[in-house]
């Protein structure tokens, strides 16, 4: 079946073991307030125009009767207008990322399937990890929001789960990804107890996930699942800057300007070792 | 670093030492009654009679840097080779005065007037070393007085004399008129001294010291030797490696110097590292944390590419195992060899215009126009042997240079100066220069032309004429593409078809001097000055804009990632090619940020290895780069940066990102 992917990036490094190649597959339930990848939020196509080096002359408007759309591609003098969003079969992107699989394997990498969030397209997702069985390493890198069995039936087709820790407390957790956590904390459980490798990400937003009691409910809830590794993603201020190539604006509701804290000392002292990425 | 070695690299990058240098007049040649067998001559007894010995600085404990500038009126001198600097440091000068005075009484008269001229050259360089020995004494450097009261008349008995004895060499062949000097396998033929002293109880740290404080002594003078920009120098230092029995030769003394370059981050000297699939892991991360400092080198040269590559184009196997680089990245046998690698420059866009433009309305099919571009490759080759033909005569006008003639094995054991071409190799290299446009442009004649059929001959061809002018919408097409690094079969295969038929009508053909002819994928300025003239081509380009440097994909080109980029140019067979030139990678420093980042880097460039490159050359990108990106995104389209968790395009962040990396990356180099 078909599924809608918005970029490949090879020589994905910092993405779990080895070297990787990431796929990005388009749409997002969250809405999180620090999201970096504007463009992979909505499930449609869109077009995004870079506005550096852009002479303002109108011509992708023009072309495209207003808005954006593929003629503005061909439009724009200075290739600045790239489509995001490319509707593929399962099999023919395997087929794609299947030329690199023996550099990737003997690198002791694979392929991660990140996002917008990869168990939103749960069929296509499922397809492709299936039909990259015996092939070559298989992670998924989510926020772990998804119907428990559709979560249950993905994992049993993984390697290697990233999985999303960002506030532990649901009303909070709603106010700053649209969502509310606890599919996500009983999906975190359930891959937990799979057996499947599982790498915890908390992303360390200042004054947001970073306090004190949110990294200590974190730990709490990581130990009582048994797990005692943890990836810290400290926030930067760059966060915000592809939204003026999606056309959004970005406005977070928490200082961007505040270094966030990593609190390692709670992690440790829950027997929990980090590393900062 | 030490102390001292910190406060003699402040000293050199003050540079103040430039400002009060004396320039002499270009020596003439009529100066000489424009006597060939004097000219260089000359000019060493010049140079040093017009020198002052001094030591500038505490950290100074070799000195031999130069007072003054002079610059020759004749520009054809010996270059780009590296001397066999072991001969004599295990020697003297006085055992090899002697063997000289022996070998002229049976020699016949070029070969008398050779050693007498060479013997008496080093008589000069000897007494200018003298020169230095009481300077040193006078001004309390008691090592270097000590030192030059042994080197160079005697061999070198531990590390440090074998250092004076390397910088004497390098100041006086420099001063006698050879350019592009480079050093060579320095981790093979001065191990032995370093064990030497390590034995004799100096710490691997005072060696260290040493070491360091010999790579800031050859920095001192770059800005008077010749070069295309400044820091073309030659300077460059081959490690590592393999021996004739396929043992491992990377040692201590490797170690050492990966450290030195590592600790000083000066452009000299240029290190380059063999490898091979057999390398452990550990020694490209080693590698790749010198290449996180921004300096674009290690290069890496493989020898499991690099050696049956020479052994194919007539070289030994054992003086294969000894191979090194030129100036830039061209593969020379040291002490053996006087091949000229650089002779002359194939433009492969340009070969493909022509055809284009000759041969295209009457090719019926793709295979017809291919036939057309091999045919103008090999015209475009042939044009170049023709006009090279005169240098066989020119090289009997040449002004001789016996002194710098003796560190060639051949010309010291047959009594013949370097322009009598009696080396065991005097072979031409020629530099392919911009595969990636002109594959690109096969590419979109392939596909929107034959295959596809969008593109009209006529139209096509009337675009190219008028550089695109009224036909932007042609030129989308044809920039909609496949390209090569683009992850695409098409582009590759027809690289693979291109390079085969360049090397086959390249390699081994004759060159009128007892060499052949070596096909390479390399171009120094040539990229930026070789395109300037060619007109449109197929791939989208305009008249006049840049090709790529070296073997890589085309400015502009968006590839599908590294590792499509590595795969796409480990497909020829490198082993024709091996006049050398390498893939050029840039990489945003951040990618280095930590131990991981530079671990898996290491694993991409074993990987390159492993798949049958035959040079890699990474850069991490630095603040320069970005600002030129920042004035020029569409030529940056692929300038990957890491942001944060994630990573961009650097053209596609808001300015003020761009900004905050561009500062950011002031420290990270």
């Amino acid at each position: 079946m078909k599924g809608r992917i918005f970029s490949i990036e090879e020589f994905s490094i910092f993405d779990g073991d080895g070297i990787r190649t990431t796929v990005f597959l388009k749409g997002c339930p969250l809405r999180c307030a620090w999201c970096h990848s504007p463009e992979g939020q909505d499930f449609v196509q869109e077009y995004l125009r870079s506005p550096n080096g852009c002479l303002s002359c109108g011509a992708c408007l023009a072309a495209g009767n207003g808005k954006l759309s593929a003629a503005s591609i061909d439009a724009c003098p200075r290739g600045l207008i790239r489509a995001a969003g490319e509707d593929i079969e399962a099999a023919a992107l395997v087929g794609r990322l299947s030329r690199h699989f023996d550099t990737l394997n003997r690198a002791g990498g694979g392929i991660t399937f990140s996002g917008g969030e990869p168990l939103a397209q749960p069929d296509f997702l499922y397809e492709c990890l299936s039909l990259l069985r015996g092939k070559t390493n298989r992670a998924i890198q989510t926020s772990g929001y998804a119907m428990q069995d559709t979560f249950t039936r993905i994992v049993g087709e993984c390697d290697l789960i990233l999985f999303d820790l960002k506030l532990m407390d649901p009303i909070t957790h709603k106010r700053y990804t649209g969502v509310t956590n606890e599919p996500i904390l009983t999906n975190y459980r359930a891959a937990a107890e799979s057996g499947v490798k599982l790498l915890t990400r908390v992303p360390l937003i200042p004054g947001v996930t970073d306090t004190e009691e949110n990294i200590e409910g974190i730990c709490r809830f990581m130990r009582e699942c048994g797990v005692h590794y943890a990836e810290l993603l400290p926030y930067n201020r760059m966060a915000g800057s592809k939204y003026p190539l999606a056309g959004k604006v970005y406005a977070p509701p928490f200082d961007a300007e505040q270094t966030p804290t990593a609190r390692q000392e709670i992690f440790a002292a829950h027997g929990i070792e980090t590393k900062i990425l | 670093m030490t102390e001292l070695v910190q406060s003699f690299l402040d000293y050199f990058r003050t540079r103040s030492y430039r400002k009060v240098r004396t320039t002499l007049p270009p020596m003439t040649f009529t100066e000489v009654e424009r006597d060939r067998d004097r000219y260089f001559e000359a000019v060493l007894a010049r140079i040093t009679e017009a020198e002052t010995p001094v030591l500038r600085h505490t950290g100074d404990i070799f000195g031999f840097n130069r007072t003054i500038a002079m610059r020759f009126e004749w520009d054809a001198y010996m270059n780009n080779h590296t001397p066999d600097y072991a001969w004599a440091i295990e020697r003297g000068f006085d055992a090899i005065l002697a063997d000289f005075a022996q070998k002229a009484l049976s020699a016949d008269e070029e070969g008398r007037a050779f050693y007498t001229a060479a013997s008496k050259s080093i008589m000069i360089v000897l007494d200018f070393c003298e020169r230095y020995r009481l300077a040193a004494e006078q001004t309390g450097c008691a090592k270097l007085a000590k030192a030059l009261e042994n080197v160079p008349r005697k061999a070198a008995r531990n590390y440090y004399e074998a250092l004076v004895f390397m910088k004497i060499l390098i100041f006086s062949q420099r001063a006698s008129g050879v350019q592009h000097l480079t050093l060579g396998r320095f981790d093979q033929y001065m191990y032995p001294y370093y064990l030497a002293s390590l034995e004799a109880g100096v710490s691997a740290d005072d060696l260290l010291e040493e070491t360091e404080l010999f790579f800031i002594s050859i920095n001192l003078d770059t800005d008077v030797y010749f070069g295309m920009q400044q820091g073309d120098n030659g300077q460059s230092l081959m490690l590592g490696g393999c021996t004739a029995e396929q043992e491992d030769a990377f040692n201590a003394l490797s170690e050492t110097v990966l450290t030195a370059s590592e600790e000083l981050c000066l452009i000299d000297p240029k290190i380059n590292l063999r490898v091979s699939a057999k390398t452990p892991l550990e020694r490209y991360v080693r590698a790749t944390r010198l290449t996180a400092k921004g300096l674009g080198f290690p290069q890496y040269c493989n020898d499991d590419v690099v050696i049956p590559g020479l052994v194919r184009l007539g070289y030994d196997y054992k003086d294969a195992c000894q191979y090194t680089v030129a100036a830039c990245w061209e593969f020379i046998i040291p002490a053996r060899g006087y091949d000229v690698p650089n002779i002359r420059t194939l433009n492969f866009p340009l070969a493909v215009r022509e055809a284009t433009m000759e041969s295209l309305a009457d090719a019926e099919t793709f295979e017809d126009f291919f036939a057309a571009v091999e045919q103008k490759i090999f015209a475009h080759f042939q044009a170049k042997r023709r006009a090279v033909t005169s240098r066989k005569d020119d090289l009997h006008r040449m002004p001789k240079n016996p002194y710098g003639s003796i560190f060639l094995t051949d010309c010291r054991e047959k009594g013949r100066d370097y322009t009598a071409c009696v080396t065991k190799y005097n072979n031409y290299g020629i530099h392919g220069l911009g595969v990636g446009p002109a594959v690109d442009a096969l590419t979109a004649i392939c596909r929107a032309v034959y295959e596809e059929k969008s593109v009209g001959k006529d139209e096509l061809l009337a675009a190219l004429e008028n550089d695109f002018r009224d036909a932007e919408p042609l030129r989308r097409r044809l920039l909609a593409c496949p390209k090569l690094g683009s992850g695409d079969e098409v582009p590759e295969r027809l690289m693979v078809r291109m390079l085969q038929f360049y090397a086959g009508a390249v390699n081994l053909t004759p060159n009128g001097i007892g060499g052949i002819w070596r096909a390479g994928t390399g171009g120094s300025l040539d990229y930026v000055t070789m395109s300037r003239d060619v007109g449109a081509t197929a791939d989208g380009r305009h008249a006049g804009e840049p090709f790529p440097s070296s073997f890589s994909p085309s400015i502009g080109v968006r590839a599908a990632g590294l590792l499509s980029v590595i795969e796409a140019f480990t497909r020829p067979d490198m082993k024709n090619l091996i006049n050398g030139g390498p893939l050029t990678i840039e990489l945003h420093t951040n990618v280095f940020r930590n131990e991981e980042g530079v671990r898996k880097v290491a694993i991409l460039v074993s990987e390159f290895i492993r798949r049958g490159g035959h040079e890699l050359q990474l850069n991490a990108l630095h603040r320069d780069t970005l600002i030129e990106a920042q004035k020029h995104p569409e030529n940056y389209p692929d300038l990957i940066v890491r942001v944060w968790g994630w990573s961009g395009y650097f053209c596609e962040l808001d300015l003020p990102f761009q900004n905050q990396i561009i500062s950011r990356t002031d420290y990270q180099v």
